[in-house]
């Protein structure tokens, strides 16, 4: 991705020389900030995971024992597999509804449509939202006897397609993802118009020249061309829909319900480390060890996911 | 949008800018005179204590009560600090591991309140004069393992099932004196087309607050808590798979679409009286009637299933705590000491239309008056919330869970009854 | 690129059904803050019956919204120019030059966004105390600047390799040190990008209740979602309230954003993936 910087005379290399302590300073102060407000605490919370905790006391040191209690001790290990599987759900139907969606609509907007703005301004407005109002609005229109969706279905007929949506367990999980991609959808739609702008117009030209038409330029053209952007959505997307936690939080409470059917694993993860909210009982060390197989499991992926797109990038 | 629809919201705006401005200049200006008299009420040595609470509702009320506390004791401020109800174990359990928190707490009932004075964040009331009005099963809600006291209890709370006084009228209807009477009156108001019990089941704690309403009538109250408590029977007993059978068979008085269904939404289907009963603890009143301040609302206490007298579900729903760390322990206790006055009491009860903790204190309202005598004769305890509220998840969260489950279809009353108890084997131990 | 002409509607039916699933739920709260609590439960497709602005000025009275208002613009607006200088400077550094810990620090900085951040509340809450920052704005100034770090950085290396190199090596040419070629020659390029960088870190540290319910109890001191999370408690019940509460808390959000967008968008569409 970069090139060494090649300076050619002698006289910049040794300007370059006078100067090369003073750009040490600068990443010093974001380091800083960050070191000491995320890092430390970070890291400093880290090491619950190998304590034994009496509710909100710490207790011995007991090694990896958290570790081992999360898979093999009942429910926790049924929680944990529970959660891993709806936030694969999550990061799946985020890719395909909100990222598909997103790319078709950018794509529609760079055909020049009239009206491009206003169309853009409304994708991205949801995402002003704060997560508790987002959350508040979405649980009533779901509701079942006064939310407006059952009245739609119901006003023009499809009686049988009215549901408890966010208490009948097979639907609840999809209609909090389906609000997410609504949340994000606008972001998404400018990331991969930024994508589909920065493609240069002359190779468009060359490639209609040379009789590339419709799906087949989509395809062929820029859809390798697009492949940055695509990659910072999935790297964003892989990162919050494994983090997913405040929507459903907001929506369906800590226990994930109903039924432990929209159970993610930050919200496993904030009911072992906070208790359920009105005053059960906490696990820290388990949700100490929840959050760094978490957080590793993300950095790996996305450690190899960049590797790999780099490595690609590369070779084109 | 175009420009004129920037205009037109630059407009609105700056108009809702003028708008607070002009309201909350009051307010601000309160502010500012009370920062001010504390600044020099400081000089002439004034203690300040904060309360943290989660009761955010309660605000304007206990204002009242400091205000009362301050005839006694001038120099003593105390602040009323509550955080939001979902929030406030996180917010708290933060600050008390940081070696900071409020002076005074508002203690969870039972066993997550405990877990706070085991760990040693709480300070021993014992030398707080005035605990003796308190009768033991009120005490028992804030002692720690080593049996010292931790907390002053204040409030009992009640769950039952209400009832709306115009509907059961207009039907011709009486309270249910036998469980088959109770079903026959559901049954009566279903065929007349009228909602017969709001409940959902979308939110767990709804679910084992209806349990601990209608399980007593099936597993035989106070006798069958004394025995599991004891040891001598387990929640796989015939008794207590009934009380979950109830449950599944209650479940045609439901309204539609149950399953998806909250708070929010039964407490609107009861004030509005689309539904006949709301099986629902005593704090609701209060909103119900703001909702609808037309509505009467009767209650009934359970009848028996088994042939006992019928019962209402009483706990203490909150204590107040003396946060170990504080810097005005001796202050805190003051105000510990004012909670114990027969004068509290009557201001708690009249002014947050709740039951007090301390027996024998009148409340104004008739409703409130009639669950707090029968609070004295015909209660038996929240189980779920007064012996099990251990373990992680805790057993009532389980219970919760599990009802859950059994109403969705994925779950048997059998099974429920299984995982409750796999529960409590984690980690319950039997009183000697 | 040329279109088909008999696509063109279909585009225009898409991007429009999906810009009403867009829209709708705004408005519909908007115009659920003019209604009575039963008005909503009853008629909750319905337009208001009238436009009543009792529920805001009852609620104004109530809670010292201008407060809130301004701590939440204080904090916002200094933590996003904090964010904003740090970043920029990191971010240069980290595009610019190649030592070998490069890819490091930018895979660490992005670390910052995949660790479940609540994980290390006690920690930071002491370690606020000790700063003696607890119920001081600066608290959760420092903390937006912190959780903002991780995505600028992303965004902002992003975009600096974009910039051609020649222009800054004419400037070291002229003998111009390396702040002065980032100040006079890079920035100014790549306003869209830190237009960008500024609205994603406003909306977070606008919209985070998080921190402030941790760190802050001072009422004075509360920001916009916190104060109004409190009137999740209190009116519970009063829907109509709860509207005019989330319409107020949301509104100083998307007008700031109707005067910013311009700028917003054509940060995010001049090149943030190139």
């Amino acid at each position: 991705m970069q090139t060494m910087l090649q300076p050619n005379t002698t006289k910049q290399k040794r300007l370059k020389k006078r100067k090369r302590w003073g750009i040490h300073l600068f990443p010093i102060p974001a380091l800083a900030i960050y070191g000491l407000f995320i890092v430390y605490p970070q890291l400093a919370a880290l090491t619950y995971s190998f304590y034994d905790w009496k509710g909100i006391k710490r207790g011995v040191f007991i090694g990896l024992d958290n570790y081992k209690n999360l898979f093999t001790q009942e429910p926790f290990s049924g929680y944990f597999w529970n959660s891993f599987g709806h936030n694969v759900l999550y990061f799946a139907v985020q890719m395909i509804v909100q990222n598909g969606l997103a790319f078709l609509l950018a794509f529609i907007i760079y055909q020049k449509i009239r009206g491009a703005e206003f169309f853009k301004i409304a994708y991205f407005l949801p995402r002003l939202l704060s997560v508790i109002v987002v959350g508040f609005l979405w649980k009533l229109i779901l509701n079942p006897n006064y939310g407006a969706l059952n009245v739609i279905f119901g006003a023009f007929g499809l009686e049988n397609l009215k549901k408890a949506w966010l208490g009948d367990p097979d639907t609840a999980l999809m209609a909090i993802i389906l609000v997410n991609c609504w949340f994000g959808l606008g972001f998404a739609v400018l990331i991969f118009l930024a994508g589909f702008q920065a493609i240069p117009r002359d190779l468009l030209e060359a490639a209609t020249l040379d009789g590339a038409k419709g799906l087949m330029m989509l395809r062929r053209i820029m859809l390798p061309l697009m492949m940055p952007s695509i990659m910072i959505m999935t790297v964003l997307t892989f990162i919050q829909s494994f983090e997913a936690f405040e929507l459903v939080y907001a929506m369906q409470g800590s226990q994930g319900e109903p039924y432990h059917a929209t159970d993610t694993l930050a919200v496993f993860f904030y009911r072992l480390a906070f208790g359920g909210g009105t005053g059960d009982s906490t696990a820290i060390g388990l949700g100490s060890a929840l959050a760094v197989l978490l957080f590793l499991f993300i950095s790996v992926i996305t450690a190899f996911y960049l590797r790999y797109m780099q490595k690609k990038q590369v070779d084109m | 949008m175009g420009k004129m629809g920037k205009a037109w919201l630059v407009g609105v705006f700056v108009f809702i800018l003028m708008f607070a401005a002009a309201c909350s200049k009051d307010t601000d200006k309160t502010d500012m005179s009370d920062s001010g008299s504390k600044g020099n009420d400081k000089t002439e040595g004034t203690v300040s204590l904060t309360i943290g609470s989660w009761r955010t509702e309660d605000t304007a009320n206990y204002e009242k009560v400091t205000a009362a506390f301050n005839k006694k004791y001038p120099n003593i401020k105390v602040e009323f600090k509550p955080s939001k109800n979902t929030e406030y174990n996180t917010i708290l359990n933060t600050a008390l591991q940081s070696g900071e928190g409020p002076d005074i707490i508002h203690l969870r009932p039972y066993a997550p309140g405990i877990a706070l004075a085991d760990a040693g964040y709480l300070e021993p009331l014992d030398d707080v004069k005035g605990l003796d009005v308190f009768p033991d099963a009120a005490l028992q809600a804030s002692k720690g393992s080593d049996g010292k006291q931790y907390g002053v209890p204040v409030n009992m709370s009640t769950t039952q099932m209400f009832y709306n006084k115009k509907i059961f009228k207009d039907l011709n209807l009486k309270e249910p004196k036998t469980w088959d009477e109770f079903i026959a009156l559901n049954e009566t108001i279903k065929k007349k087309g009228i909602i017969p019990i709001a409940i959902g089941t979308k939110e767990g704690w709804l679910l084992s607050a209806a349990h601990g309403i209608i399980g007593p009538a099936h597993y035989g109250a106070n006798d069958f808590v004394d025995k599991i408590t004891k040891g001598q029977t387990n929640f796989t007993s015939e008794e207590f798979v009934n009380s979950i059978k109830a449950m599944e068979q209650l479940k045609k008085y439901f309204p539609d679409n149950s399953e998806g269904l909250g708070m929010d939404d039964i407490r609107t289907l009861f004030a509005t009286g689309q539904a006949a009963m709301f099986p629902m603890g005593s704090w609701e009143i209060e909103v119900v009637r703001g909702l609808n301040p037309d509505i009467e609302i009767g209650y009934f206490p359970m009848p028996s299933a088994i042939g006992k007298e019928p019962t209402i579900t009483a706990w203490v729903d909150g204590s107040f705590a003396v946060n170990a760390k504080s810097k005005h322990k001796e202050e805190a206790k003051k105000f510990m000491e004012f909670l114990t006055t027969k004068e509290f009491g009557e201001l708690f009860t009249n002014e947050f239309k709740m039951i007090s903790a301390m027996p024998g204190v009148k409340s104004k309202d008739e409703l409130v008056t009639s669950l707090s005598e029968a609070v004295e004769k015909i209660s038996t305890p929240y189980m779920m919330v007064v012996y099990f509220a251990g373990g992680n998840p805790t057993t009532k969260v389980t219970l919760e869970t599990e009802l859950q489950g059994m109403y969705l279809g994925k779950q048997t009353p059998e099974g429920v009854a299984k995982k409750v108890q796999e529960s409590a084997d984690t980690w319950f131990k039997p009183v000697q | 690129m040329k279109t088909t002409i008999w696509m063109k509607p279909f585009y225009y039916v898409i991007a429009f059904v999906f810009a009403s699933i867009s829209l709708y739920p705004i408005v519909l709260m908007i115009l659920s803050s003019f209604k009575p609590s039963m008005e909503i439960f009853m008629h909750p497709l319905a337009l208001p019956k009238e436009f009543s602005m009792e529920t805001f000025k009852k609620l104004l009275e109530q809670v010292p919204f201008m407060t809130y208002f301004s701590n939440s613009v204080f904090v916002s607006v200094v933590s996003v120019l904090l964010t904003l200088i740090t970043t920029s400077l990191a971010a240069f550094y980290i595009a610019r030059y190649t030592f070998w810990w490069n890819h490091i620090m930018f895979f660490i900085f992005l670390m910052g966004m995949m660790i479940p951040i609540k994980l290390g509340i006690v920690p930071l809450f002491i370690l606020m105390k000790n700063l003696g920052l607890t119920n001081s704005l600066w608290s959760l100034i420092l903390m937006y600047t912190a959780t903002g770090i991780p995505l600028s950085i992303l965004i902002l290396t992003g975009f600096f390799r974009t910039i051609p190199r020649e222009l800054e090596e004419a400037a070291r040419m002229d003998g111009a040190g390396d702040l002065r070629i980032l100040w006079n020659v890079v920035l100014p390029l790549m306003r869209p990008a830190l237009g960008t960088v500024m609205i994603i870190n406003f909306i977070q540290s606008w919209n985070d209740f998080f921190f402030p319910l941790i760190f802050i109890t001072d009422e004075l001191k509360k920001t916009i979602p916190v104060g109004m999370m409190s009137l999740f408690g209190e009116y519970s019940a009063d829907w109509g309230a709860l509207f005019a509460g989330l319409t107020l808390s949301s509104l100083p959000m998307i007008v700031l954003f109707f005067i910013a967008s311009k700028q917003f968008m054509e940060g995010l569409t001049a090149g943030a993936v190139k």
